[in-house]
């Protein structure tokens, strides 16, 4: 099935909901693959740090003031460039932005001169009360309006750019008009905001509602995809989850190609949080995305990551 | 119908909080292999999950003496009465210790006790970094200005009012072992950090009434005065030494605290 539910949607700009300063970092840096920063491989980063693109570490882990965590962030980062990614913005909630969330965001990318600051196209908050989960948003020209809107108050307050990322999803609402990636594409579009392009996303929601993951791929505009990310899933049967604790599928290292071949070299992460493998292992799956993209665009990448390799810079 | 209201819809469905809200086949759409309530109940299962499993992290000796059911349970009643208010995951289980000491379990009435302490641990280990001042700071006040001068302490460092034996259940734990039954003992337990490592001792009853007091900007000269028995000044001082070793504290203010 491709995407036909919901009628197009014209790229513009309406009257009152740009942002009055139009971010001037660029969408997509040269960063090559990298991996995430977990707890588990803290002391490898404080003692052997290995040689990576880059390093993406979740913003909220490092809100906290010191101790270990902010320690090693603050090693790695003089060698490795970092990304920061968020889980609890919460850009598509009716609530209102929480200024302490934004204060806390801000620091911290002052601080941490991050190469890219992302969060998720979902809400998570409601109430005041969150949920500490990335929740659909209903595809509607009011949830449009209503995420550009807030995504140019975050990129005025962060004086840079954004990147969101499309979330896995397990419900569709009723009322969406707009296909997910003419919503995504037209939040970019309309925000200045760049697109963090989770390809085991795009597959895990197109089993679960039976859209075509390539369809999805080819509607996404190139010069606005700034990152991606990939996954493990899990299979429960009825529908897959995004779980974060297994290896890449052979299905989704399928779509990463041809996702590269369209969009060419894109800085890549691969995510594992849940049963988090050894580094080195995690460096091989980093590998292995960056061997794919050698396969496709036929020539060495931007700096990869090279499993066990001493940073001596 | 308006975004806020499918919101408020989606989130009594996915929180358990839909007593009485209408069905989810109005708010999501079927599709292959689930229908619109099975839909809803993903998201609800993810929602609980995820707090316990927070929970579960941030209090590993408690979930380690409860098991996973009845923590998993816990969980759910904590998020019922707290819902996470803080986008900070890691803020979560800040009430848990309190909301315990309000729902006591029978044959457990140190729960309380051993969140508190692990609480404790929780913050210190990400606490605000600090130089810490030395004995040298101190020698240099001289005699006279000892007496009016005060302490600064560091950030990551706790003291932990408890009624009952939680270092013991803590440590039994922390070994691997099974937690021993319940001891009501009162006793002040300081957490601080050592480097990165979280550390916690307990202390005799006087070391923590005079730490209370100079943690409040008392002069030292009080402080020690408090101290009672034969021997209190040198064990006075051998007191301020050892939280000066053991980085306790920040800064040695001449006359009365900075403000």
């Amino acid at each position: 099935m491709t995407g036909t539910r919901g009628r197009r949607i014209a790229t513009r700009e309406p009257a009152g909901l740009a942002p009055r300063t139009r971010p001037v970092n660029p969408i997509r840096p040269s960063l090559g693959h990298g991996v995430g920063l977990r707890a588990p491989h803290y002391a490898r980063w404080l003692e052997t740090p290995p040689r990576v693109g880059f390093v993406e570490a979740v913003s909220e882990n490092f809100f906290a003031p010191g101790g270990r965590p902010m320690a090693v962030l603050e090693r790695v980062r003089r060698d490795v460039p970092v990304a920061l990614h968020g889980v609890s913005l919460s850009i598509g909630s009716t609530d209102p932005l929480s200024e302490t969330y934004l204060d806390r965001l801000a620091s911290l990318a002052r601080q941490v001169d991050p190469a890219i600051v992302s969060d998720h196209l979902c809400w998570g908050s409601h109430g005041g009360r969150y949920v500490h989960d990335l929740w659909p948003m209903p595809f509607t020209e009011e949830s449009l309006a209503h995420v550009v809107a807030r995504v140019g108050r975050v990129q005025e307050r962060l004086g840079r750019r954004i990147l969101l990322e499309n979330v896995s999803s397990y419900a569709e609402f009723t009322l969406s008009t707009i296909p997910e990636w003419e919503f995504l594409s037209e939040v970019a579009a309309r925000s200045g905001c760049g697109i963090l392009l989770d390809v085991n996303n795009v597959y895990v929601s197109a089993r679960n509602h039976g859209f075509d993951a390539h369809a999805y791929l080819a509607a996404i505009p190139p010069e606005r995809v700034g990152q991606i990310h990939l996954a493990g899933f899990s299979d429960r049967g009825t529908h897959l989850l995004d779980t974060h604790d297994a290896p890449v599928a052979s299905d989704v290292w399928d779509l990463y190609r041809e996702a590269i071949a369209r969009l060419g070299p894109v800085p890549t992460l691969v995510e594992w949080d849940d049963h988090i493998p050894t580094l080195d292992r995690l460096l091989e799956e980093s590998a292995r995305a960056a061997e794919a993209e050698r396969e496709v665009l036929g020539s060495a990448p931007v700096p990869a990551a090279r499993p066990g390799k001493v940073h001596t810079a | 119908m308006k975004l806020a209201e499918i919101q408020a819809r989606f989130h009594a469905l996915a929180t358990g909080d839909s007593v009485g809200a209408p069905p989810a086949a109005g708010l999501l759409r079927g599709g292959p292999g689930l229908g619109p309530d099975e839909r809803a109940a993903v998201y609800a299962g993810m929602y609980d999950a995820r707090l316990a499993d927070v929970l579960a992290a941030d209090f590993p000796r408690l979930a380690a003496m409860l098991g996973h059911e009845r923590m998993h349970g816990l969980a759910e009643a904590y998020a019922r009465a707290h819902p996470s208010d803080d986008p900070d995951i890691g803020r979560f289980g800040r009430h848990l210790a309190s909301w315990l000491r309000e729902h006591s379990a029978p044959d457990r009435p140190d729960l309380a006790d051993l969140a508190e302490l692990e609480w404790a641990r929780s913050e210190v280990l990400v606490e605000a970094d600090a130089t810490p001042a030395s004995r040298a700071d101190l020698a240099a006040l001289g005699a006279e200005g000892f007496a009016a001068a005060s302490l600064r302490f560091v950030p990551a460092l706790r003291l932990v009012r408890v009624e009952h034996d939680a270092a013991a259940v803590w440590r039994a734990l922390e070994a691997g072992g099974p937690a021993p039954p319940p001891a009501r003992r009162a006793a002040s337990i300081a957490v601080w950090r050592n480097g990165f490592d979280v550390v916690h001792a307990e202390l005799p009853a006087a070391e923590a009434a005079a730490f209370l007091a100079a943690r409040r900007g008392s002069p030292l000269g009080d402080v020690l005065a408090a101290l009672e028995g034969p021997g209190a000044a040198e064990a006075g001082f051998a007191m301020l030494a050892s939280w000066l070793d053991e980085g306790w504290v920040e800064g040695v203010s001449p006359a009365g605290p900075r403000r």
